[in-house]
């Protein structure tokens, strides 16, 4: 598991800046000035999208361009829903994600729950499996899959997209899963199983309440893969299915004169995003980590 | 599941061996490796391996150098460093699409402020001066700040993961035999770090091989196919001109490439042992 070691590490508390010797003192300030300066550079980008979409919508593409607002104003968010049926294609984009997230989550953990307990072997062999997969490039797989589909009749249906977002997400939930199953003692198991638990009972009523913060961060990770795709989306979908990312794309080919309303609709699908994940980072990092660092 | 996945790749396998119709699947025609020597010959799909190459080079050395800085700094704690690394770390999760608008408005050269701002520091002598995303000159290196800009944080969550595993007692240790900060670095944390750095990289070449919406959304391979990817190369093939055949025989390729440099990674990071231990 990728949990950050409890044992003593480096500067595990922050120093108070007064107690420092002078020669501390300048390294200190150096290292803060570099990084707040790298900061401003990571998150400005973000900032001045941001900004942007807040500004009229004349202004947004006006020459020369400007940093700050000369007022803030709505505009660009009611003008994207003149332009296309954004409402539509945000709905879409949570009707995929969630059905696929539910279904992935659900497979995942029955599976990532049997490989645990059961049979390690086949574990071992199927995290290869998985790592395979990883490998393969996505557009590599989207050509066949985007055949199968045509040749079900399902392009541009709901349907479509569920399914292949959950066949991409469930090695990986049950990748992730397998981790937090794992550092649950098998104990609780038992226990459940000695006051006449059935192993679904015990699966049920035991494990998944333990591992739930395993589950909360497959469940953010399938969505959001699901909820960022642009490749699958923009090959299986027209009219119907489409979603938000590929109607965000769309902006910049249909009104390439007035980008305004596309910096609101961008703004609107990610900054809930970026809120959230400010602040449920513990699980970002925890999934994030996991494989790359060992214990 | 083993059938959404392999099926596909089976599919994909046997596919790169016809001359298929996109409109009507069933019309097809074996043309054997056909398929496979046209893409190996072709200068276009030669082209887009390169920059494929050059952007992951760039892409990622860069990524590696900033995240690794970024990640040193972060690690003194400091009033604050907690605070901005959660700040650093929420683009995490931001979509790549989003990362391919924010550069294409930045990166303008009618209304961008990255020109207008090095018009402003007296670097450029023209707002318009360059061309970031017309100019086939630029288009590949605009999508690669973007990719920077996206995935730096990723890297220094990795690293900073690494360097808070190594243990106090070392540093103490190197302190009472008279190191000072760079051979700190130098003997304990660099060496220290090289297995986990090793894994990120690795996870981010094979991403970066794969990248799509950035380029996409940024210049779509262009202009001309100054900036054309393997994965974008791809997507036009079998969507604009309806070559399933073709398009399945640069799949198979850049599979087999990827797959032959993650056996590395794999053998780094699985052992069927490895759970039991």
């Amino acid at each position: 598991m990728a949990h950050i070691p409890l044992k003593e590490t480096i500067a595990e508390k922050p120093v108070w800046f007064a107690t420092l010797h002078v020669k501390h003192k300048i390294w200190t300030l150096i290292v803060l000035f570099t990084t707040c300066l790298l900061a401003l550079l990571f998150l400005g980008p973000y900032i001045y999208l941001l900004l942007t979409s807040l500004k009229p919508s004349a202004e947004a593409v006006s020459v020369p361009p400007t940093l700050w607002p000369s007022q803030f104003s709505l505009e660009n968010y009611i003008k994207m829903f003149d332009y296309l049926p954004i409402g539509k294609y945000f709905l879409n984009s949570l009707i995929t994600a969630g059905a696929s997230t539910i279904l992935s989550v659900f497979f995942g953990a029955m599976a990532a729950y049997g490989i645990s307990r059961f049979s390690s072997i086949t574990g071992s062999y199927f995290l290869l499996f998985t790592l395979v997969i990883r490998m393969v490039p996505m557009i590599s797989i989207a050509i066949p899959m985007y055949m199968i589909v045509k040749s079900m009749g399902l392009i541009d249906t709901h349907f479509a997209l569920i399914l292949v977002y959950t066949s991409l997400n469930v090695p990986f939930a049950i990748w992730l899963m397998i981790g937090f199953f794992d550092s649950v003692p098998k104990e609780f198991d038992e226990a459940a199983r000695v006051d006449g638990c059935s192993w679904i009972g015990a699966f049920i009523r035991i494990i998944l309440p333990v591992s739930l913060p395993g589950l909360a961060t497959t469940a953010i990770f399938t969505f959001m893969l699901a909820w960022n795709d642009f490749l699958f989306s923009l090959l299986m979908t027209s009219t119907n299915a489409k979603t938000a990312t590929v109607g965000i794309s769309e902006f910049l080919t249909a009104y390439n004169l007035d980008l305004g309303p596309m910096t609101a609709a961008a703004i609107s699908f990610s900054l809930p995003v970026m809120i959230f994940s400010f602040f449920i980072q513990r699980y970002i990092v925890s999934g994030m980590t996991l494989g790359a660092v060992k214990e | 599941m083993l059938v959404f996945l392999v099926y596909p790749i089976f599919l994909l396998i046997r596919d790169s061996f016809y001359k298929i119709d996109i409109i009507n699947p069933s019309l097809r025609e074996f043309v054997g490796f056909a398929n496979y020597t046209n893409s190996l010959t072709s200068e276009r799909f030669l082209k887009a391996l390169w920059n494929t190459v050059v952007y992951i080079g760039v892409a990622v050395g860069f990524e590696f150098i900033i995240g690794l800085i970024l990640a040193l700094l972060l690690s003194n704690a400091f009033k604050g460093s907690q605070f901005i690394r959660t700040l650093l770390l929420s683009p995490l999760m931001l979509a790549p699409l989003v990362t391919g608008i924010i550069w294409k408005f930045m990166l303008n050269d009618q209304f961008g402020i990255i020109n207008w701002g090095l018009y402003k520091l007296g670097i450029l002598s023209d707002p318009h001066q360059i061309l970031w995303l017309s100019d086939s000159r630029f288009a590949l290196y605009s999508t690669i700040i973007a990719d920077i800009w996206l995935t730096t944080p990723f890297i220094m969550l990795v690293l900073l993961a690494g360097i808070k595993g190594i243990p106090i007692s070392l540093y103490e240790s190197a302190e009472m035999d008279g190191a000072n900060k760079w051979h700190k670095f130098r003997y304990i944390t660099f060496p220290s770090l090289i297995p986990v750095a090793t894994v990120a990289l690795l996870i981010r070449i094979i991403d970066a091989a794969r990248t799509f919406d950035i380029v996409w959304v940024l210049t779509q391979g262009g202009p001309g196919f100054s900036s054309e990817l393997l994965s974008t190369y791809m997507y036009k093939t079998l969507t604009r001109y309806g070559e399933v055949g073709q398009s399945s025989a640069m799949a198979v390729i850049f599979i087999i490439i990827l797959l032959f440099l993650s056996s590395f990674f794999i053998t780094k990071m699985w052992s069927p042992r490895r759970r039991h231990s």
